[in-house]
């Protein structure tokens, strides 16, 4: 056994162990284990531990498998984590001090600790080691087995010299039964248990208990030293009938009735269904009592928990209860996972709605390319444009197989698109969207909150985008689950279809060019918006020209022209400068589009432009204004800057397939090239346009317009002496053959309104509107994913801010900036995206059970205003700490509320359930006197305990009165169903 | 050959109109100087791999035209980038001039705000110079800018420059390592342990 003799000894005697038997060779490897850990030793110097230590303290677990023949042990060493390091003290250390675990017996600073191994609250003990038998493998049931077991410890901390308590745990698991011993020098502890389903009735009571630890520590020394003695009763309230759960969850079946109002979409739900606070566990404490101070015998006792000197109180959460949000979240995102296209969702029905759609949008393409009349916008207003497009749909399919409720569907459409529900002339609803998201943006600016979208890259609150999310994830949880969000979206990009062929702006999204800060489909109905833009830009200045060729036909003879009138006013006005009154705007919006159309419009405009001075100079056309005053430097006419063509707008997936594209060209001389030549179809335009505003212009010209640092002016002194200031192109301009040259010769004289249009706002609007039509159900929540965490988080801040809850308010900040990375990768990563929201519903789980304590601990009125304030940090310490003292126990004010709490469950039980719900409770009689209520009420205030735990303790010499006096201890637990008594004696094995 | 490679990262180069920003990468990515190097239509594309302290970095460097007009054309590139070269010419005060602008515009299009900008004073090699390095100096360091004076025609503070540029991105936590490995958020410490250890007799029902 002795596997560590002497090296010297070997070469006298062998030791053989070649026969050694499997029980000596798991005690061998248990010593081994010790030795591994370090447990060897005295552990005896430490200081006891500080009040509350076990609780505050972090517990460490070491755990290792070690095999009794074929049969698996797990050996866990269990420690407290102490900052003081074992080599400082074991100088200081008496040779034969008391195990560290003897002295924990007595030590009173940790009783009860409300998070630790149960043996730490049985036996007061900081460190330990426990064996118990591995997973798959059968208890130790059989007394000799047990016995074995207990040799084998005994042995290994003998030939160890380990002062660490040592356990082995017998019986089925669930009946957490131990057995162990701890060896110090000339002192044994051993520690054994009894496990009861029934609590004998003569040990009741702690009178009985006390005669089991007095025959059981044997001690004949008369008088006996005195017995510490702390008991601590627990009592469980479960009925919170009295307090209706605070929060009614939002009623959504009035949707579903008659009324529909647009405000319930866009709201969130938010809140528990169930209470989230299952359970409190009132613990009433009476520490340090000595024999006769209190009686507790079979016929009467003194312990009333309401003069108990220490109260403390945990709550048991219900494991996660059904909320709203959280519910509303995870619904949205197992979308994502749904692999069905919109027409599969839809059924057959749909398909054929999908070929007529077809067809609808070709003839809507024809219609495009015809010669149009003016498009008789004033007949439509916009409020009919909503139901004509969904008197459109419903053709095709009939009313009752629609997944979505006509009346829901009307209000989604409603909220999604509000402008429909304005009843105006077409041209004030037109000018609307503009107007609104200008001061909605405005507004906007001034939270502190509104950058969030830039974070989670989703779109600005009460934009369309972030509107549709929660309308679609209302519509999913609510009103029909996939198949109604797939209904709802076909509506949506039927509504956009018929804003798209009717020159409607879409309202909720900014004006410009796509925001590539934004998600993709945010950016993708800006792009829709873009093409709707400039195609109502081109039809209304058609419209203008056509009024004013009317006018013109009219007004025979005279110098009017085919511009707008306004501007044919100016003109009159000064000759010369034929259109320098205009403003930038109404050019874009007017003449700035006119590409490719009207052929006839260069000969109307003809007699305007007439080269009054020249006559041989070609007229000019399409200009913006002077520029600098610069004069041409072949003539003295002025530089005109020409009105030219806007450059295409982009979203973030075109621009990516440019950049790939350009990318592609490589890098070489030819790629470089080819790439410039790409791309110069803006600067061509330009070119074309600046000829055409500025006759008789030279490169020299466009170049001190459009870069002028490659016009380079030096000044000279010519023949005469005077300084002249002479000016050329650039070096690089004069390379022969470059692209500037090259596209200068090209470029004819064309204005921007009669070239091609750069940007083919038809073509792109139709890529958009395919492109959504296309996307199945799950794509587009993968889409509106990152608005509707979004929506999610700033529900989260909100409540939070109701309730104050600093832990969330922390997590909410690192929550925010965690979806910032996950939303900002191009491929999401579901598993992680998932664990986001599980976090956010953590979040809201801790916000309900905060909310549900804080109505529970409610002031009454009346009441002192410390009282509050003491109620407040009460309710916040229950949320934060697993266990929380009552301050002032059963007389102050949170006991006083909770005391009340248990007398009104008292009385609801002592009813029949009939009676019970016609009973008030009992909030008004709660300043009534407490002395009466103990006294006359039949029923108590507080139920039987739950569990009743007894500690008793003491120093004794044992086993013989002329031993060391050795500290005993007895844990007891009296429950319904279980009865416990875990003693720890200690004996002196020097003396006895 | 990407086999080796650390990371991708995206450059920009920005300025006014003329200040040698195409020079300054043909210098960089091919080691020549052309003289009569023609004004950047819309944006040039070029690559290069660089190694810092033994990690390989694939440079995809995106050179923009200067010209005003290009300017609405050009933003849209800006998009992604991580490292931006802002330059502007020694010898051309009116370059310096307009860098507020330029940083604006930056501001406005770049998706990310951790990026990391570099200054350049082109064309040192000139004589006429109408600004000073410490000038430079200043308006980098009130814009928290890396700074380097150089001349694409001879070389000076090139490659410099974009190492340095490179290698303060490769110190930026976060702003290269795409698929960041998020750390789990723990709800602070009611979830810890709760439960775990079994507490004498709170297995009450």
């Amino acid at each position: 056994m002795a596997a560590d003799s002497d090296p010297e000894s070997e070469v006298f005697e062998i030791t053989d162990f070649t026969t050694a038997s499997e029980w000596e060779r798991f005690v061998s490897r248990v010593e081994e284990v010790l030795n591994d850990w370090k447990l060897i030793g005295s552990s005896a110097g430490k200081l006891s531990p500080e009040k509350g230590e076990y609780t505050s303290g972090t517990w460490g677990e070491k755990c290792q498998d070690i095999n009794f023949a074929d049969f698996k042990f797990y050996i866990t060493h269990h420690f407290l984590k102490q900052e003081c390091e074992k080599d400082d003290e074991k100088d200081k250390v008496e040779e034969d001090a008391f195990p560290l675990a003897m002295q924990d017996l007595l030590c009173m600073n940790n009783d009860f600790p409300p998070r630790a191994h149960c043996l730490v609250r049985w036996y007061g003990i900081r460190e330990f080691v426990v064996i118990s038998p591995g997973t798959n493998c059968e208890a130790i049931i059989s007394e000799s087995k047990c016995n074995l077991l207990l040799s084998s410890i005994s042995i290994s901390l003998a030939n160890s010299g380990c002062q660490v308590p040592m356990f082995v745990q017998i019986q089925q698991k669930w009946r957490r039964m131990y057995a162990g011993e701890c060896q110090g020098p000339g002192v044994r502890t051993d520690f054994e248990m009894v496990h009861l389903r029934k609590v004998p009735s003569q040990y009741n009571h702690l009178s009985g208990l006390l005669d089991i630890f007095r025959s059981k520590i044997g001690c004949t020394l008369s008088p006996l030293p005195p017995v510490n003695i702390t008991i601590r009763f627990t009592y469980i309230l479960q009925d919170w009938q009295q307090h209706s759960w605070p929060q009614q969850p939002p009623d959504f079946d009035t949707l579903l009735g008659g009324e529909v109002g647009g405000v319930e979409f866009g709201k969130i739900p938010f809140g528990a269904c169930e209470e989230p606070i299952s359970e409190l566990h009132l613990a009433t404490t009476w520490p340090h009592l000595t024999e006769g101070i209190v009686v507790d015998n079979d016929v009467y006792s003194d312990l009333d928990p309401l003069q108990a000197p220490h109260w403390s109180v945990r709550v048991r959460t219900a494991e996660n209860p059904q909320c709203l949000l959280g519910d509303f979240l995870s619904e949205f995102f197992k979308l994502c996972c749904r692999k069905e296209s919109t027409e599969e969702v839809l059924g057959r029905g749909s398909a054929e709605d999908e070929g007529k759609e077809n067809s609808d949008i070709s003839s809507a393409l024809n219609k495009l390319t015809e010669p149009v009349a003016p498009v008789p916008i004033s007949k439509l207003s916009v409020s009919n444009m909503v139901h004509s497009a969904r008197k459109h749909i419903r053709r095709h399919r009939r009313i009752d197989e629609s997944p979505l409720n006509t009346d829901i569907l009307n209000s989604v459409l409603l909220y999604v698109f509000p402008d429909a529900a304005v009843e105006k002339s077409s041209e004030n609803s037109k000018n609307k969207p503009a107007q609104s998201n200008a001061c909605g943006k405005a507004e906007q600016d001034k939270n502190s909150d509104y950058n969030l979208f830039l974070q989670l890259k989703s779109a600005p609150i009460d934009s369309l985008t972030y509107r549709l999310a929660l309308c679609v994830c209302l519509v999913n949880y609510n009103h029909g689950g996939l198949r109604a969000v797939a209904h709802l979206w076909q509506e949506f990009v039927l509504e956009l279809r018929y804003r798209w062929e009717n020159n409607y702006l879409i309202y909720g999204l900014a004006g410009g060019p796509p925001d590539l800060r934004c998600c993709l489909l945010h950016q993708k109905l800006q792009m829709l918006n873009c093409c709707i833009e400039r195609k109502r830009a081109r039809d209304e200045a058609r419209k203008v020209l056509e009024e004013s060729k009317e006018r013109e036909r009219k007004v025979s003879g005279s110098g009017q022209n085919g511009r707008p009138a306004s501007e044919s006013a100016t003109a009159s006005a000064s000759k010369k400068e034929v259109s320098p009154g205009k403003s930038w705007d109404s050019w874009s919006d007017s003449e700035d589009e006119f590409f490719e159309c009207l052929s006839d419009q260069g000969e109307i405009e003809a007699p305007h432009t007439e080269g009054e001075k020249d006559g041989s100079k070609s007229k000019a056309e399409g200009r913006l204004h002077p520029y600098n005053n610069m004069t041409l430097l072949n003539s003295t006419e002025p530089l005109y800057i020409p009105v030219t063509q806007e450059p295409a707008p982009m979203t973030e997936d075109l621009l990516e397939e440019q950049s790939e594209v350009l990318a592609k060209l490589g890098t070489s001389a030819e790629g470089t090239h080819l790439r410039a030549r790409m791309q110069s179809a803006c600067l061509l335009s330009d070119m074309e346009s600046f000829k055409a505003a500025n006759p008789g212009c030279v490169l020299e010209d466009f170049v001190r317009w459009y870069s002028p640092r490659d016009y380079v002016e030096e000044e000279v002194v010519d023949e005469k002496g005077n300084t002249v200031v002479k000016g050329e192109l650039s070096a690089r301009m004069k390379i022969p053959g470059n692209m500037w040259v090259e596209a200068w010769e090209t470029a004819r004289v064309t204005p921007a309104r009669r070239q091609r249009r750069l940007f083919d706002d038809t073509k792109e609007a139709e890529k958009v509107l395919h492109y959504l039509a296309v996307q199945k159900p799950a794509d587009l929540t993968r889409h509106l994913l990152p608005c509707i965490l979004h929506a999610a988080i700033l529900k989260l801040k909100e409540e939070e801010a109701v309730e104050d809850i600093p832990s969330v308010r922390k997590t909410i900040q690192q929550a925010t900036s965690q979806a910032s990375k996950l939303l900002h990768t191009p491929n999401y990563d579901y598993k992680k995206l998932e664990d986001f929201i599980n976090q956010l519903m953590a979040m809201e789980t801790v916000i309900t059970r905060a909310r549900s304590l804080k109505a529970k601990f409610a002031m009454c009125e009346g009441e002192k205003v410390e009282d509050t304030d003491e109620l407040e940090t009460f309710v916040s310490s229950l949320l934060e700490e697993p266990e929380v003292v009552v301050v002032g126990a059963g007389q102050g004010p949170a006991g006083s509320i909770i005391h009340r709490l248990f007398v009104n469950a008292q009385r609801l039980a002592d009813f029949t359930s009939d009676e019970a719900a016609l009973l008030a409770p009992l909030e008004e009689d709660s300043g009534r006197d407490r002395k009466q209520t103990a006294g006359s009420n039949k029923v108590p205030d507080f139920p039987p305990p739950a569990g009743r735990e007894i500690l008793v303790r003491t120093c004794v010499p044992r086993p013989a009165p002329y031993s060391k006096a050795l500290p005993q201890r007895l844990f007891c637990v009296l429950m319904r169903e279980e009865f416990r008594l875990a003693g720890a004696f200690s004996s002196d094995t020097s003396f006895f | 050959m990407d086999d080796d490679v650390l990371t991708t990262l995206k450059l920009l180069i920005i300025g006014e109109s003329g200040v040698g920003k195409s020079s300054l990468l043909l210098r960089f990515t091919e080691d020549t100087f052309d003289p009569e190097q023609s004004a950047t239509i819309g944006v040039d594309f070029k690559v290069k791999t660089l190694a810092i302290d033994g990690n390989r970095a694939k440079l995809a460097i995106w050179d923009t035209a200067g010209q005003e007009r290009f300017r609405t054309l050009t933003p849209s590139y800006y998009r992604g980038a991580q490292g931006v070269i802002l330059v502007y010419d020694v010898t051309k005060r009116d370059t310096f001039m307009k860098l507020e602008n330029w940083l604006n515009e930056l501001e406005t299009y770049t998706t990310r705000n951790d990026i990391v900008k570099m200054l350049v004073g082109n064309k040192i090699d000139k004589d006429d110079h109408e600004v000073d390095r410490n000038e430079g100096l200043k308006f980098a360091r009130k814009h928290s800018m890396l700074f380097i004076e150089a001349s694409a025609k001879t070389k000076d503070g090139v490659q410099c420059a974009f190492e340095e540029l490179v290698e303060k991105i490769l110190q930026t936590p976060g702003l290269w390592e795409s698929e960041n490995q998020g750390q789990k958020l723990r709800l602070g410490d009611q979830e810890q342990g709760g439960g775990r250890a079994c507490g004498g007799y709170c297995s009450i029902p």
